[in-house]
């Protein structure tokens, strides 16, 4: 775990954040090119332009800290160490698979780089966290148990009994609210009301913090300041992360010639290609886009061009 | 000693036995602490007991992540009904989980209410409905020789399990078959008391005490029968119970149970295609209007009825 800002941090650490989120980034772009190829028969939750916070927790995280995830759970697990040939293999649902072929995606866990849990059901894994936390309680452990969900699935009544018990119990947690706006095919507009999460939070003794900008390296200082505050406050924190699931496209059809707009949700995404800069989308809802615009002691797209060829070379 | 304070005496033992173990629920440690049910757990060595939050979806799934930690999770319900509120842990989680070879311990311990006049919020009694979906072993506590048995095999033990505990028999005295039964199957949940072979009595879920009043209305009219207590809903083995049929050619199977489909009519669907020539007779309960308003409703066994069957 890094344990200072990122002002102190040297370059190497700064070209192996920069190089990790690269790796994601392309690890995804190949599995979406099986995907459109047909190769897997599971459904899979590619999380491009979520890499960003994926990489903040995990360097946030101690060797005890738990990490329950969702059904979106590429990034973290890849995030956590997962390789493209153990991913690949899982989905194949291959004995050589990160779980031995028998997760698949949406429940993909890794006990042993602390994700216990994901779960592939909205609101689900909020309880098992509790669960996670009431034993790191009951360990005396110096740990923090976090768990991500979305803008769709913090409408689960779950959320709200798993913020009462970390609060009411005083356990050490962070809730990582992955707000893309979208649930499925619907906006937080077309199907609720605004919810302030902060206030939310906030009413029940919780601690919120809210990213934006896709900067890895500011969520990396901004994710170790919360855990610090949670294990000193014994406290829940609740971090909303703004970001965007990128893949989207325009579907044409009779009543939308021009296209109507399609979210990316699941499956593979068909507008973006391995043979591009991994670049999706050049502005700030792009974690790449982003880190490409910092000062970089390496060549970024020079070093994608030798990833690529590397990561394509430990599959064939 | 009663029923519930012989439960809490011997929960209270092995808890002490065994460190690392949460214990949770709703008013566990507040007011009459579930009636006495969870009066007085032991904390300490790593155990805790968390009076929570009326939250029983999360503290379902709560008792998976603890079970992910290798800690023995115990999660008390006042209500069986409650439970509904979990089904999503108890199904999914459960089914996610259960491949990972995983070392701690869940029980989930509910009491059964089954009294008509609250009405249909307590109107769910039965534990085989939550065992079929979930996959997971449920077990009754109907009379001490249960209780000894399912707390000693059961309870803290590594895997996850449901035990239910029945309201109607927490102040009654544990005189209830105490000493008399015979373990005949390879689980120890089903024990035979009696040896007659005039009639086969089957008790499923908890009509252990209607059973055994049967069981003495019957005698007492020189029936002798035998009584097999099954005090799990998905036994392994229906062998004993066959053979005796086999003699009997007569089975009794008494089911309180209120669900549409009942472990009592499996059990004599099976019956009749195992053991030739064996008469079956279910006396369970049929669904009434009245089961969604407050009313008087019990189970209960009309003994000449049955007798009448015998005779004919």
């Amino acid at each position: 775990m890094a344990d200072q800002s990122m002002e102190n941090k040297d370059s190497n650490y700064k070209t192996d954040i920069a190089c990790e989120l690269l790796r994601m980034r392309l690890t995804q772009a190949i599995i979406n090119e099986h995907y459109k190829n047909k190769a897997f028969k599971v459904p899979i939750h590619l999380a491009f332009g979520h890499e960003a916070i994926a990489i903040a927790v995990s360097e946030m995280m101690s060797d005890d800290d738990r990490l329950i995830v969702s059904h979106r759970n590429i990034h973290y697990n890849m995030a956590r160490g997962a390789q493209l040939r153990q991913l690949m293999d899982e989905y194949l649902l291959k004995p050589e698979g990160l779980a031995g072929g028998k997760q698949g995606s949406m429940n993909l866990s890794n006990p042993e780089r602390g994700i216990p849990y994901a779960s592939s059901i909205l609101g689900n894994n909020f309880g098992v966290a509790v669960g996670a936390a009431l034993a790191i309680k009951a360990k005396k452990q110096e740990a923090v148990a976090c768990v991500v969900t979305g803008d769709g699935a913090m409408e689960e009544g779950s959320f709200y009994e798993a913020l009462l018990m970390f609060s009411g119990q005083r356990m050490p947690s962070v809730i990582i609210i992955e707000n893309n706006e979208w649930s499925l095919a619907s906006t937080i507009e077309e199907r609720r009301a605004e919810i302030d999460v902060k206030s939310l939070a906030q009413g029940t003794g919780a601690g919120y913090v809210r990213l934006t900008g896709n900067n890895v390296f500011d969520y990396i200082d901004k994710m170790q300041a919360v855990r610090s505050e949670a294990l000193k406050d014994k406290k829940c924190i609740v971090v909303e992360v703004i970001l965007k699931s990128l893949g989207d496209w325009r579907l044409k059809t009779d009543d939308f010639p021009d296209g109507k707009f399609i979210n990316y949700h699941a499956g593979p995404a068909p507008t973006i290609e391995l043979e591009d800069w991994p670049v999706i989308h050049d502005n700030e809802w792009d974690p790449l886009a982003v880190l490409s615009k910092l000062p970089q002691s390496i060549d970024l797209k020079q070093k994608a061009v030798e990833m690529k060829a590397a990561l394509l070379g430990a599959i064939t | 000693m009663n029923y519930v304070g012989y439960i809490n005496k011997l929960m209270r033992e092995k808890l002490k036995q065994t460190p690392d173990t949460v214990c949770f629920g709703q008013n566990i440690s507040t007011g009459s602490c579930l009636s006495g049910l969870t009066r007085g757990l032991p904390e300490g060595d790593g155990n805790l007991v968390v009076n929570t939050t009326n939250s029983e979806c999360t503290l379902t799934g709560a008792g998976f992540g603890l079970l992910a930690e290798g800690v023995n999770a115990v999660f008390f319900l006042k209500q069986q009904d409650f439970l509904l509120l979990g089904i999503d842990h108890l199904v999914h989680t459960w089914n996610a989980m259960r491949a990972q070879g995983f070392k701690g311990s869940f029980t989930i311990m509910a009491i059964v209410v089954d009294n008509g006049y609250e009405g249909p919020q307590s109107c769910l009694n039965n534990l085989a409905d939550f065992c079929s979906i979930s996959k997971i072993p449920g077990y009754s506590f109907s009379n001490k020789e249960d209780i000894d048995a399912i707390v000693n095999d059961q309870f803290l033990e590594p895997g996850v399990r449901f035990i239910a505990v029945s309201q109607s028999l927490f102040r009654s005295e544990m005189g209830l078959f105490e000493g008399g039964g015979e373990v005949v199957d390879p689980t120890n949940h089903i024990r035979k008391y009696g040896s007659g072979d005039d009639v086969t009595i089957v008790s499923l879920n908890f009509a252990c005490s209607q059973s055994q009043e049967l069981f003495g209305n019957l005698q007492a009219d020189q029936i002798n029968s035998s009584l097999f207590n099954v005090s799990s809903m998905m036994p392994d083995s229906w062998g004993s119970i066959f053979n005796h049929a086999a003699r009997s050619k007569r089975v009794v199977i008494c089911d309180d149970s209120k669900s549409v489909h009942k472990q009592s009519a499996h059990l004599a669907s099976l019956i009749k295609a195992h053991v030739e020539g064996c008469d079956v007779l279910v006396l369970d309960r049929s669904y009434q209007e009245e089961w969604s308003f407050p009313n008087a409703d019990q189970f209960v066994i009309e003994p000449s009825s049955v007798k009448k069957w015998c005779k004919a």
